[in-house]
């Protein structure tokens, strides 16, 4: 997976700013974010997953947890390196 | 009002809002529920009539183990539809049918069936799959007027839908069912036939009904008794408490919204923002403060909000606002145990009503509690239980129980004998009321009961 920059976070997005990072964690959302980085290919299940709108809430910056809002359920991740990029995407 | 933008944040929310909630035993085994929500409709409101949220979740609970949590639920989805797109009308010519060419704007819904099975290991309560799923069916419209919805009422009753296993459903636009004399009550408490006794008088008068003609969107279901009992039985001993099961409805939203250019779509779990069991109680017992935490809690959390069932605000105010009518409910500073047991446990058999209970057990839980084996009475009273009518509220709720009068008085200490015999209710007690009964609205006399909804041109100015 490329670095995830300002502009490149939301150009790629197709469901908002937030649903790229909401993708990249559903991959794996009980795994390291360091796991989910050794692959950059979407399998369909990964990209069905949030073929809506998916949106993340930030519930604790400072122990990366996280709530991912997929169209149909709540998941609760814990991925501080996820976070740490969003934050510095939203700066 | 009964439970009609009650809350700060549900005022916002109209399409959630849970209005009332009726539960009562029907010819053939059968127990009704009826849930409505979207307060206050004027009739005459076009072009885009009324309709439930497609973004909604909309819930009929059945407790029957006293736990607070559903056993049974029947959940209400909908999807809106535009047959053509090209013209602002509701509908281009009469709509005579339910797929009639000329209406344009129509609903429809699924309804599933869940039933909980035994809970996790780390006690989250859990669902089986679906008993059954029925999809693709229609509401009526909204009754607009002669030209457009020629013959209302038979059309509206194309709409009943028979779901097999002596099941039926209907969703769609109804009369308003609650009657209120709000106008007084919430000037200062007024009640019409006694505010020459208000410590702020005017002259005594008649009660009028607020919402008398306005409509609502109900959701009404009928299923065999045996679908909703703990034991799948139908029962017939009402000191059993296998006879008793606690209703309410309830409206979820999804946790987040996502707007974009001209539609708007959720994402997440279901999130409560709105649930109804007994009438009035997040009404007029829970503070402004906490309304919207009420509605977003289920029943098995109640025991969050006991204080203000105790010791009710109401209850209170009412020597305030009466000065010198209620001495004794003024004196009185025990816990209103009498209330509790009508809105959070149920009534005790050990209370001693001859031949009646609806207690479901200790937890603490806003339920509209109905024991299934009273028989139907073919004359009831509007008062209910306060009249001896032991099908009537607080033992479910019917149509045409005067649930305002019923509360008023409790509150203001009927029923604390019940509980507290070393105590007398002082005598407006059993007296006071707004003055809104008989309601002016026509119930049905068969399935969805509730009434068919006011025309927008019969009632231009609701």
């Amino acid at each position: 997976m490329q670095p995830v920059t300002r502009r490149s976070f939301i150009a790629t997005s197709t469901a908002g700013a937030l649903g790229v990072a909401g993708a990249a964690a559903i991959g794996s959302p009980f795994v390291s974010a360091a796991a989910a980085e050794t692959s950059d290919v979407l399998t369909a299940s990964d990209a069905a997953a949030v073929s809506g709108p998916t949106l993340v809430k930030i519930i604790d910056a400072a122990r990366g947890k996280i709530e991912i809002l997929t169209p149909h359920r709540t998941i609760k991740v814990t991925d501080p390196t996820l976070v740490h990029r969003i934050a510095r995407a939203s700066r | 009002m009964s439970s009609h933008r009650e809350a700060p944040g549900l005022l916002q929310d109209p399409l959630a809002d849970n209005t009332d909630v009726y539960a009562f035993r029907t010819p053939g085994d059968t127990v009704t529920f009826i849930t409505s929500y979207v307060p206050v409709e004027a009739p005459a409101g076009g072009p885009n009539f009324y309709e439930f949220g497609n973004d909604v979740l909309y819930e009929i609970n059945v407790d029957n183990n006293g736990d607070g949590i559903p056993e049974v639920k029947y959940q209400f989805e909908f999807t809106s539809k535009n047959t053509n797109p090209n013209t602002f009308l509701y509908n281009t010519g009469p709509i005579t049918a339910l797929d009639s060419d000329s209406w344009n704007r129509r609903q429809l819904y699924k309804i599933t069936k869940l039933t909980r099975k035994r809970d996790g290991r780390r006690g989250q309560v859990r669902y089986g799959d679906p008993e059954y799923v029925k999809d693709n069916i229609p509401c009526p419209p909204c009754n607009v007027g002669p030209r457009s919805t020629p013959n209302y009422a038979a059309l509206a009753a194309k709409a009943v839908k028979d779901l097999g296993g002596n099941q039926k459903v209907f969703a769609g636009q109804r009369a308003e069912s609650f009657f209120v004399d709000l106008g007084r009550i919430f000037d200062l408490g007024a009640l019409g036939p006694f505010q020459n006794l208000h410590l702020i008088p005017t002259p005594a008068g008649t009660g009028v009904d607020s919402i008398a003609q306005v409509n609502v969107h109900s959701i009404c279901l009928q299923v065999p008794i045996k679908d909703v009992t703990s034991d799948g039985r139908v029962p017939s001993d009402p000191l059993s408490p296998k006879s008793v099961i606690g209703v309410w409805g309830s409206a979820s939203r999804r946790t987040g919204l996502y707007r974009s250019e001209g539609s708007s779509e959720g994402s997440g779990d279901w999130r409560q923002v709105s649930r109804l069991g007994n009438p009035l109680v997040n009404e007029v017992v829970i503070p402004t403060g906490r309304k919207d935490e009420w509605n977003s809690k289920t029943p098995a959390r109640e025991a969050d909000f006991e204080q203000y069932f105790l010791h009710p605000e109401l209850a209170a105010l009412l020597p305030v606002l009466y000065p010198g009518v209620f001495p004794n409910l003024a004196a009185y500073s025990k816990d209103r145990v009498d209330l509790k047991a009508i809105l959070l446990t149920g009534i005790p058999k050990e209370v001693g009503i001859p031949n009646f209970q609806n207690f479901t057990g200790t937890t603490e839980a806003d339920e509209l509690r109905l024991n299934l084996a009273i028989p139907i009475n073919p004359n009831p009273d509007r008062l209910g239980l306060l009249n001896g009518d032991t099908q009537g509220y607080p033992n479910g709720r019917r149509l045409t129980d005067d649930v305002v009068t019923i509360e008023l008085r409790a509150v203001a200490g009927v029923t604390i004998p019940l509980v507290d015999p070393t105590f007398t209710p002082d005598g407006a007690a059993g007296v006071i009321e707004d003055g809104t009964f008989p309601p002016v609205r026509q119930f049905l006399n068969q399935f969805p009961y509730i009434g068919t909804p006011y025309s927008g041109y019969d009632v231009p100015a609701a």
